[in-house]
């Protein structure tokens, strides 16, 4: 297997997005239809009380050549969450998934906190016009922080296998100060959850079901899967804890691993590999990557350099 | 009605010496009948800091079980350590239930986090003694009990029981955050859940108490026991706005229920209320009822809801 890539298809910066928001087009998640494909992503406004990024979704629909946009979303999908809520500074991402007449948006809602920057937890919002807008089931998450996941729970994917709803999410082990004049970081870890209805969930409790490679100390963010000639095959973006942002070699990249029975994964990150192209717009970052299925093809839509500020790109599977 | 004698405030944290972390605050009373002391968990306060705000420690005192007046003994240490950086319970642990579980004493706490756009938010935790209680060791760094879509935030206030070999957790969960002259006041309404194993919960999903002074009405310390063919829940409420002083501020409340589900709120039996002067003039607040030999107490917050303490008051005749 190997990816072939397409180059970057979309920049916020070329349109006109609902929310004032100007920048940031972030871990790209699709919808299909029969003629075309929508694409979900987060990007950002500024809280104006203080300056800081709130993250909304927003969408562009594109034929399935992935190069002709039919449009980008003119209003708003889903509200931020109200005062005091979980997802009240951002929704970032979500994952959709079609269920009966409804689509399912699962959403990684942040909050802001005093000692540390942020949590977040997962949500559920429902759309029944295919997708336009997203009403949720309620004020609070789906699944959040319990016993043995303290922090941080968010990144859910979710697809239905035999009539069970999987999650594949993160859930934070733990806030670490690296150096005295720096911000405490998080590190976070591939989780997994089953549910009957998509709404009550049973997780496997802080079980890290993808190992680590480099180390403890070793984050790893968006967990997407596809059905691939029998196997499953997971992506998901790892990086270093700590001076990830501008340290060379330590930002995210893309990671993989395979499983027959959806309980044991195997790590592989090689096969197959997608390398940033140098001078490019993944030169220094490949992350929040989303595969999926379109016309009999495997598609990877992923982001580059300083987290999909600059838009999204594609990939597509050789086998 | 009740009829409650009040005897007293029984613990006042200001005469405590040598113990910095307890320099104020001794609220949510919850007793623990141990052999011959009465040991009453609360939870209590060192200076606010810097910003004036305040962490939240739990502990208890020692009350003699033939006069509950006399204090034989405060802990030397809080019986829970705050939680690590950015984890549910890093800034506060209040209040605490306990309840004996074979050889162990098991406590549900309030854990305390800040936050940015509201003051806090609050999720429960869990934690096991294997020393009569003086030591607690958390059951994980997470909570027990955490956010769910009805629930949004502020998991509070636990009391834990165990009815027909169900484990019960009757708690407070935030409805909204209501703007009050630009500050964020929360708003919590009473529920339960239900456990075989103390772990793993299933939520009940409503309101067990309605509201009667408004809608935005806040509930708090739902202390519920079982007598007489019935159980009985005394709790707390106040007013969404302006409740720190005696306008709108906390009073008793009771509700009956044959099931524990379906409750029938009757505030006139309550037979407790502020009082004409002393400690709890303005408010009175967190009941807990228990019994000892042959009596029924309850433990209760006077003004500043616990900031000077907690009291007693007896139940005069029967419960019905």
């Amino acid at each position: 297997m190997k990816w072939q890539k397409l180059g970057k298809i979309f920049d916020p910066t070329e349109h006109s997005l609902p929310n004032n928001c100007m920048q940031f087009a972030q871990s790209p998640q699709v919808l299909l239809f029969d003629d075309f494909v929508r694409i979900y992503f987060s990007t950002r406004s500024l809280d104006q009380s203080n300056g800081k990024y709130l993250s909304h979704i927003a969408f562009v629909d594109m034929r399935k050549n992935f190069r002709d946009i039919i449009r980008v979303s003119d209003k708003t999908v889903i509200p931020l969450g109200e005062l005091g809520c979980f997802d009240e500074h951002g929704i970032f991402p979500m994952s959709v998934l079609r269920h009966g007449d409804a689509v399912y948006g699962y959403t990684c809602g942040w909050n802001r906190r005093a000692s540390v920057s942020v949590d977040t937890a997962i949500g559920l919002a429902v759309s029944r016009d295919d997708g336009l807008t997203f009403e949720r089931i309620g004020n609070g998450p789906v699944l959040a922080a319990s016993l043995h996941e303290p922090c941080l729970v968010g990144d859910g994917f979710v697809k239905v296998v035999d009539g069970i709803f999987h999650m594949w999410y993160i859930f934070g082990t733990g806030w670490k100060k690296y150096a005295p004049d720096v911000a405490p970081d998080r590190t976070y870890k591939i989780g997994h959850a089953t549910s009957s209805d998509g709404i009550k969930w049973i997780k496997e409790e802080s079980r890290q079901i993808i190992s680590d490679r480099l180390g403890v100390d070793e984050s790893q963010a968006l967990p997407t899967v596809v059905e691939i000639d029998g196997r499953y095959h997971m992506f998901f973006c790892y990086r270093e804890s700590f001076d990830f942002r501008k340290g060379k070699g330590r930002g995210y990249r893309i990671g993989h691993a395979w499983s027959e029975d959806l309980v044991n994964w195997t790590r592989d990150d090689e096969r197959p590999l997608l390398e940033g192209t140098q001078g490019e717009w993944d030169s220094e970052m490949q992350c929040y990557p989303h595969v999926f299925e379109c016309d009999e093809k495997v598609y990877l839509l992923y982001n580059g350099n300083e987290f999909g500020r600059h838009g999204f790109g594609l990939a597509v599977l050789e086998v | 009605m009740f009829r409650w004698k009040k005897l007293g405030k029984v613990f006042a944290p200001q005469e405590v010496v040598g113990r910095p972390w307890l320099k104020e605050f001794a609220q949510a009373p919850a007793a623990l009948v141990l052999g011959d002391v009465v040991r009453m968990y609360f939870s209590c306060r060192p200076p606010a800091d810097a910003d004036g705000k305040y962490v939240s420690y739990s502990a208890y005192v020692d009350l003699d079980r033939s006069d509950l007046f006399k204090v034989r003994h405060v802990a030397e240490q809080p019986i829970l350590s705050l939680g690590d950086l950015g984890e549910f319970d890093e800034f506060g642990t209040y209040p605490v239930s306990v309840i004996r579980d074979g050889e162990d004493i098991r406590a549900y706490y309030a854990g305390w986090t800040r936050c940015e756009s509201v003051p806090f938010n609050v999720a429960i935790g869990c934690a096991i003694s294997q020393d009569d209680g003086k030591t607690f060791s958390k059951l994980g760094n997470g909570p027990v009990l955490s956010y769910t879509p009805d629930e949004p935030f502020v998991l509070s206030g636990p009391k834990i029981r165990k009815f027909n070999d169900v484990w019960h957790l009757f708690y407070i969960a935030g409805r909204k955050w209501k703007l009050v002259d630009g500050r964020a006041e929360p708003v919590y309404k009473i529920r339960m859940a239900t456990s075989v194993d103390g772990v793993n919960w299933n939520k009940h999903n409503e309101d067990l108490i309605p509201s009667r002074i408004e809608e935005d009405e806040a509930q708090a310390s739902p202390d519920v026991f079982y007598a007489n063919g019935k159980y009985h829940m005394f709790f707390c409420y106040r007013y969404s706005s302006h409740y720190r002083g005696k306008q709108n501020g906390y009073r008793i409340g009771y509700a009956s229920s044959t099931n524990l589900t379906d409750w029938t709120r009757d505030d006139s039996k309550a037979g407790i209320d502020v009082s004409e002067s002393g400690w709890d003039t303005e408010m009175i607040s967190y009941p807990h009822v228990f019994q000892l030999d042959g009596k029924t107490y309850m433990a209760y917050l006077g003004d500043q809801v616990g900031r000077y303490g907690f009291g007693l008051a007896v139940l005069e005749g029967e419960l019905e």
